[in-house]
């Protein structure tokens, strides 16, 4: 099977019409019709996951995020650059493909992306999530516990939280990567993968801050984007083993990158 | 009705039958915080166009200015210091209403192709003008006579880039700059870990400190670029430097690539520090400066801080 053969199963099964305008849904680097002799999921494609999925001899990766360090991918800037070149050499001399499925996971029912998030913290009833946001019930307890929670189910050393850590929390709102929610009156926390600080859309560090201010009961936890991503590429994984036979397909993590 | 009551409505029906004498009730050189933004625009310069993120952003321009303070971002903690200290105009660094509208807003527009599951217009709904934390802060603005006044694009425009000399200021790195008008600095060499945990100490960081790269690394030349990193003077100038100290970047880009250094074996960091805290010496300066624009009040500078803390 060729990555273009695998790419054509994918949106066979996507179950959302396929969007050709989608500037990231693309191939990355590599040649589609190669052979595929292992296929590699995974939130972003790293040079460490790269070395890691060519060593286990899974030549086709599929990320979740970028390759080249901008949303578009733009190369342009790059060509001297060389680190450019040798994630590109890298690529091309052990005959690999890189191929982008982002949009279409999140417009997918459920979204992977939104299930593995809910369930790499704890949240229990997440398994039909998709990106618009909902509100998921967890029993009572303080926000300083919840994020010591998190930190324990998702190994995680370098996420952010803000809120007064003793209010009782249990209305969770939850959006991964940069979908980060903005806080609602029926939310106690939002947690998010990342979200500009401030002078963005919606400023929830500062929301968040003024609420806690103010005496209510609000928390922001900032799982990091790796972090809060990552779990749905072994649910993306599970899914194309459903479809796409004969040929191995592991899911391949991206390391969290921050020490603190 | 008790004496304070008392006080407050006899000065308010006075206030009200004074409102066109200004002048008589404070004298014709009162300065309100109109004529505030007026100097700062003069000395600053350019265009001050309404639709910009500059301007007024609560309270009354015409309001008499008792003292004035700078400060990162106009939370509700950094106002009531404020108004705890005799300061009613507040300039922010930052938008104080949650976002680059800096107040209520109308739902975005439906995602255009192309941007699917990123960008503005995701479908969250804007900030509502009955929203409580909203209303709650405004009101105690106008409740306390404060003023806020949003002062970014054109302080950050200035020549001299105190933002990035205020940080380095704050650091205690003003006599390790390269060259002038740049934004390296060289450090007395220590261990990458070692620059992150003097970082912390000096600025006072929490939970909001995260780096990327060798800890180990040696760390002699550093840059400097408070606020939000784009990938592109990331890759402008990381060759340059041995340690990248930045408010924000983006995760999926700058941290990436920064990431990416490191398995490759070059000895180059990136730290972020949070945007807000690493805005917080450049409006220190900022409330200096101010000082020789405005003498006839106190100017002072309250640190917003790093919001974020840790799970333990």
């Amino acid at each position: 099977m060729t990555g273009r053969e695998v790419v054509d199963l994918i949106k066979k099964n996507v179950g959302v019409p396929w969007n050709e305008q989608s500037y990231r849904d693309t191939f990355k680097l590599g040649n589609p019709d190669s052979t595929v002799k292992g296929i590699a999921a995974t939130v972003m494609v790293t040079f460490d996951m790269l070395k890691r999925a060519n060593q286990a001899g899974l030549n086709m990766v599929i990320s979740h995020e970028d390759t080249f360090w901008n949303d578009r991918d733009d190369t342009k800037d790059l060509t001297a650059n060389p680190l450019y070149r040798m994630k590109t050499q890298y690529v091309l001399n052990n005959d690999m493909i890189i191929w982008r499925i982002h949009d279409h996971m999140h417009a997918m029912h459920p979204d992977f992306t939104v299930v593995g998030s809910l369930r790499s913290v704890g949240v229990k009833g997440g398994e039909d999530a998709v990106m618009r946001a909902r509100v998921y019930t967890i029993p009572e307890t303080t926000l300083g516990e919840f994020a010591s929670q998190v930190k324990r189910l998702t190994g995680s050393r370098a996420f952010r939280c803000v809120g007064d850590p003793n209010v009782k929390v249990s209305k969770i709102l939850l959006g991964p990567g940069y979908a980060t929610p903005r806080m609602t009156a029926e939310a106690d926390v939002v947690i998010g993968g990342e979200q500009q600080e401030a002078d963005g859309g919606f400023d929830d560090v500062e929301y968040v801050a003024d609420a806690t201010s103010l005496g209510m009961a609000k928390g922001l936890i900032m799982l990091g984007h790796v972090i809060s991503e990552q779990p749905g590429m072994e649910d993306l994984a599970k899914w194309m083993r459903t479809f796409i036979k004969g040929i191995p397909i592991e899911f391949v993590p991206a390391e969290e990158p921050f020490w603190t | 009705m008790d004496e304070t009551h008392m006080l407050r409505r006899h000065f308010t029906l006075l206030a009200g039958t004074l409102i066109a004498g200004r002048v008589q009730l404070h004298g014709a050189n009162a300065l309100i915080a109109q004529d505030v933004a007026q100097r700062i625009q003069t000395a600053l310069g350019g265009e001050w166009p309404p639709t910009g993120p500059d301007g007024f952003k609560a309270g009354d321009p015409d309001t008499p200015v008792k003292g004035i303070a700078t400060t990162a971002m106009a939370t509700l903690a950094v106002l009531k210091q404020a108004s705890k200290a005799g300061t009613n105009l507040v300039l922010t660094y930052e938008p104080t209403f949650f976002g680059r509208h800096d107040g209520p807003a109308p739902p975005p527009a439906p995602a255009s192709p192309g941007t699917n599951g990123r960008g503005a217009a995701r479908g969250f709904f804007g900030l509502a003008a009955d929203d409580p934390v909203y209303t709650a802060k405004k009101e105690f603005i106008e409740k306390n006579g404060l003023v806020v006044f949003r002062l970014r694009d054109h302080w950050q425009a200035r020549k001299e880039n105190d933002m990035t000399t205020g940080l380095a200021q704050s650091l205690g790195w003003t006599k390790y700059r390269v060259k002038p008008d740049d934004v390296l600095y060289d450090i007395p060499v220590a261990t990458a870990e070692d620059t992150v945990a003097l970082i912390r100490k000096k600025l006072n960081l929490r939970g909001g400190v995260r780096a990327v790269g060798d800890r180990k690394a040696r760390v002699r030349r550093i840059m400097l670029h408070p606020g939000l990193m784009t990938p592109a003077i990331m890759w402008q100038r990381y060759e340059e430097t041995d340690l990248i100290v930045a408010g924000e970047v983006r995760e999926w880009e700058n941290t990436h690539y920064a990431a990416d250094i490191y398995t490759i074996g070059e000895k180059r960091g990136l730290v972020t520090i949070g945007r807000v805290a690493s805005e917080d010496p450049g409006m220190r300066a900022c409330a200096a400066w101010l000082g020789t624009v405005v003498n006839e009040v106190p100017v002072h500078w309250i640190m917003t801080g790093d919001l974020y803390w840790r799970a333990v």
